[in-house]
């Protein structure tokens, strides 16, 4: 058997004490199309990053044609033949497309730009993925799926000999996915090695040869993708022990309906239709941006959004502004707290106090000692320990969110929209935060969770929603609930089609 | 407790205040106002002080409007020409039949206010960056000042506004006497209000801040308007000051006023920052200008000189960590 072109062995990786990757090994090997699966924040982007230069690994080592490379750098993967498409897109959408593909490494004669040559080498690129637009038209022009294609014209320009394609269809057409299998299949017929990352298991299943899974930053399988059914690759992505990490919680006797929307639309969520109940825990599963956070932030106000009908807790209409749902009782934890839920200078009473600061009307004067005890008991409420007047981007990410959480608390929200509130939190406020949510349900609040971690829809929703590109693609009930059924329904296998 | 718990709270109360910008401002002040009084005849002298005094009360007042703008995390370059709108047209309304002048005076704040929320409209609801907003608005007035004033200057005879500019009731000037109350009441707003408090909120991130439930827009809006009152109350004392207001007179207090704040300590880039260090910090600008104009050069060099004093103490003090 041929050395592979380009391969990781026994890699590790962690970033601020938390391991991503833990000895793992992959191997990219000529003619080959291998798929890389994993669910989000399983280390898949880690690893590419690992296998392309951008990250040093902590342990283990890259190897090039069998010979392993000290320091790996992005200069050496282009050396090596390494070309990876990312997932989020690397152009600049001033420049053209011509200058786009050619872009750090355009052809030089005496000194000079080629014009020629790039021109050349350009227009054989886009041709292989079917790119047609005028070289000269500027990147901003064109739509996603196009600029997409461009992005993998411009890893073809560079000749590789190991193309890393990060979730590559996620924004392209049918037509274009088309072209890109084929394209695909081309290149493995040159003897190309490919890597594959993607979510939609039927491409995996077309187009693949080799399958590498990883779970928790661990490979937990890796093999040749035939007489593997979608059903096991599922399995085999998923099914930790949850532990005890969730609190005990009894089911809510169906409780009153505080928001009911029809053909719900906002931005990328689309014709969704919706009741939420007091006292239960609502998920919203499915892969990262498939339109979660605008079906949240269009409940919340936070963005035009348009429905047939719409009851918010007793008022009819979408709420068109934050202030109106709070007026009416609705609370936001964003996944993002930096950037949308806190004020990372201020101090941790501040931020506490904000949402009172809001509220208050006219020229009143604060007052402070009321604001003090107010945040002590918050901060005593959710165990956030010390000197409440350092700014709270002193504290640890999961102590930030305690305080994003915290803060809402003085309105006693009837309703709490929550995206993603785990994100990168550490395991024992993990369970603190679950045991606030299953407590604010108790109390008769209605919690709509969305979640990129599948454990925790299954074991704290009472009900769990799927949503895949914009549409709630399967409702799941409390009895029916695995991580199998969310991810399957996620991915679109086919398995999934019972629920709904 | 823990380990900060070993210093007792006021040791740690004083050290912080030892360290604040405001403070270090006020003992730059003092530093210069020493040396310079025993060095040069004349500057140390009460009726210097109190003169230099008076002209840092017109860029403090401007500095307060200021002040809220850039902790709220804009900036309004439009205060030197509401400065001028103020100054030029007071004189320039026909309201003979009131004789104290208070009608002209209260016509021009509401008219200045009036500007000021014009600001805040565009920066809130057209979405303009308020340094484009208040610029063209800046550009806007200029021509409408030479239209209606043309290049001559324009005398006063506003018994109210002549009073401010020369009476000094118990020995005080009566612009020092307005600046403190201004200065008392900017304070209160911006740390003793929750109003203040969506200040400093919207300055250290809009996002979050309107994601928390603050309403941004009024926010914003209140500001600008703040802003132009406190510039226009600036162009009311100069008038009183000088006798005459001209097209033109307010420009230097674009760059006075951001530079007093920014002296203070208060952040450029919005968040943090108070009051108590613009006030400093206009006497220091004051204080620079006076020991300029003693060294004697020639009006170009007189510019340089300034901008360049300006730029070096921004560069000593306005050292900001790094955020974000």
């Amino acid at each position: 058997m041929s050395v592979p072109i380009i391969a990781a062995r026994d890699v590790s990786k962690s970033f601020f004490g938390n391991r991503v990757l833990r000895e793992v090994s992959i191997e990219l090997r000529a003619g080959r199309i291998h798929a890389l699966l994993g669910e989000n924040g399983a280390g898949k982007s880690t690893l590419i990053n690992l296998l392309s230069g951008a990250l040093p690994p902590d342990e283990g080592s890259i190897e090039v044609d069998g010979a392993a490379v000290d320091h790996f750098t992005p200069s050496e993967a282009r050396r090596a033949g390494v070309a990876v498409v990312q997932q989020e897109l690397s152009l600049t959408s001033q420049l053209s497309i011509g200058e786009n593909i050619g872009l750090g490494a355009y052809p030089i004669r005496f000194g000079l730009v080629d014009y020629k040559a790039l021109a050349r080498r350009t227009r054989a690129a886009c041709a292989m993925v079917g790119l047609d637009e005028d070289l000269a038209t500027s990147v901003g022009d064109l739509p996603l799926g196009r600029r997409q294609m461009v992005e993998i014209a411009k890893a073809l320009y560079r000749e590789p000999r190991a193309l890393i394609l990060d979730e590559p269809t996620s924004s392209l057409s049918a037509h274009e996915t088309q072209t890109l299998t084929r394209l695909l299949e081309r290149l493995r017929a040159q003897g190309v090695a490919i890597l594959y990352i993607s979510h939609r298991l039927n491409e995996v299943m077309a187009l693949c040869d080799y399958v590498t899974i990883l779970k928790d930053g661990a490979v937990t399988a890796d093999r040749e993708l035939a007489g593997v059914d979608a059903d096991g690759l599922v399995r085999l992505m998923v099914g930790r022990d949850p532990g005890d990490l969730f609190p005990k919680w009894t089911p809510n006797v169906e409780g009153k309906t505080i928001i009911s929307v029809r053909g719900f639309s906002c931005g990328m969520a689309r014709d969704i239709d919706l009741d939420l109940r007091r006292g239960e825990v609502f998920g919203v599963g499915g892969l990262v941006g498939q339109g979660q956070e605008d079906l949240i932030l269009g409940l919340y106000g936070a963005r035009s959004a348009s429905a047939r009908v719409a009851e918010f807790n007793g008022d009819s209409g979408v709420p068109d502004s934050v202030l109106k749902a709070n007026a009416l009782g609705l609370a936001y934890v964003p996944a993002d707290r930096k950037r949308e839920g806190l004020h990372l200078i201020h101090t941790i009473s501040f931020n506490m106090l904000l949402p009172g600061y809001g509220r208050a009307r006219g020229l009143t004067f604060r007052d402070r000692t009321n604001e003090r005890d107010l945040a002590r008991s918050l901060a005593g409420a959710l165990s956030i320990k010390g000197d409440l007047t350092r700014p709270v981007q002193a504290l640890s990410g999961g102590n930030q969110q305690k305080v994003a959480l915290a803060k809402w608390m003085p309105n006693k929200p009837a309703i709490w929209l929550l995206n993603d509130p785990t994100r990168g939190v550490d395991v024992e406020t993990k369970r603190e935060i679950y045991g606030l949510l299953r407590g604010f349900a108790a109390e008769g609040a209605a919690v709509l969770l969305s979640s990129s971690d599948t454990p925790e829809l299954v074991h704290l929703c009472d009900r769990v929603a799927v949503m895949r590109e914009g549409r709630i693609v399967a409702r799941i009930e409390q009895a029916e609930l695995s991580e199998e059924a969310i991810v399957a329904a996620a991915m679109g296998a086919n398995l999934a089609e019972r629920a709904a | 407790m823990s380990d900060a718990g070993a210093t007792p709270l006021f040791v740690r109360r004083a050290a912080l205040f030892l360290r604040s910008g405001p403070f270090l401002t006020v003992l730059v002040v003092a530093a210069v106002w020493i040396v310079a009084g025993l060095t040069m005849a004349g500057f140390g002298s009460y009726g210097h002080l109190r003169y230099m005094l008076e002209l840092a009360a017109v860029i403090g007042l401007v500095a307060a409007g200021q002040t809220l703008v850039v902790i709220g995390g804009g900036i309004d370059l439009s205060v030197g020409a509401i400065v001028t709108v103020s100054a030029v047209g007071v004189p320039l309304l026909p309201w003979d039949a009131d004789a104290s002048g208070v009608a002209a005076v209260l016509a021009i704040l509401a008219g200045a206010t009036g500007i000021g929320l014009l600001n805040g409209l565009g920066v809130a609801f057209l979405r303009v960056h308020p340094m484009i907003m208040t610029l063209a608005m800046a550009t806007f007035l200029q021509g409408v000042l030479i239209i209606v004033a043309g290049g001559s200057a324009v005398s006063m005879h506003n018994p109210l506004v002549a009073w401010l500019g020369e009476a000094r009731p118990w020995g005080v000037p009566a612009g020092i006497v307005l600046w403190v109350v201004v200065s008392l009441l900017t304070l209160l707003i911006l740390h003793a209000t929750p109003f203040g408090a969506r200040i400093f909120a919207l300055g250290a991130n809009p996002l979050a801040t309107s994601l928390s439930g603050v309403d941004v827009r009024v926010t914003t809006m209140a500001i600008f308007a703040a802003s132009g009152l406190t510039a226009g109350l600036a162009g009311v004392l100069m008038l009183g000051m000088n006798g005459q207001g001209y097209v033109g007179i307010g420009d230097p207090y674009v760059l006075a006023s951001i530079a007093a704040v920014v002296l203070g300590g208060t952040s450029i880039l919005g968040g943090s920052g108070t009051y108590a260090g613009s006030i400093p910090g206009s006497a220091l600008l004051v204080t620079i200008t006076a020991l300029i104009t003693v060294v004697n050069a020639s009006p170009g060099w007189r510019s340089i000189l300034f901008g360049s004093l300006i730029l070096g103490l921004l560069l000593l003090s306005g050292r900001e960590s790094r955020r974000r």
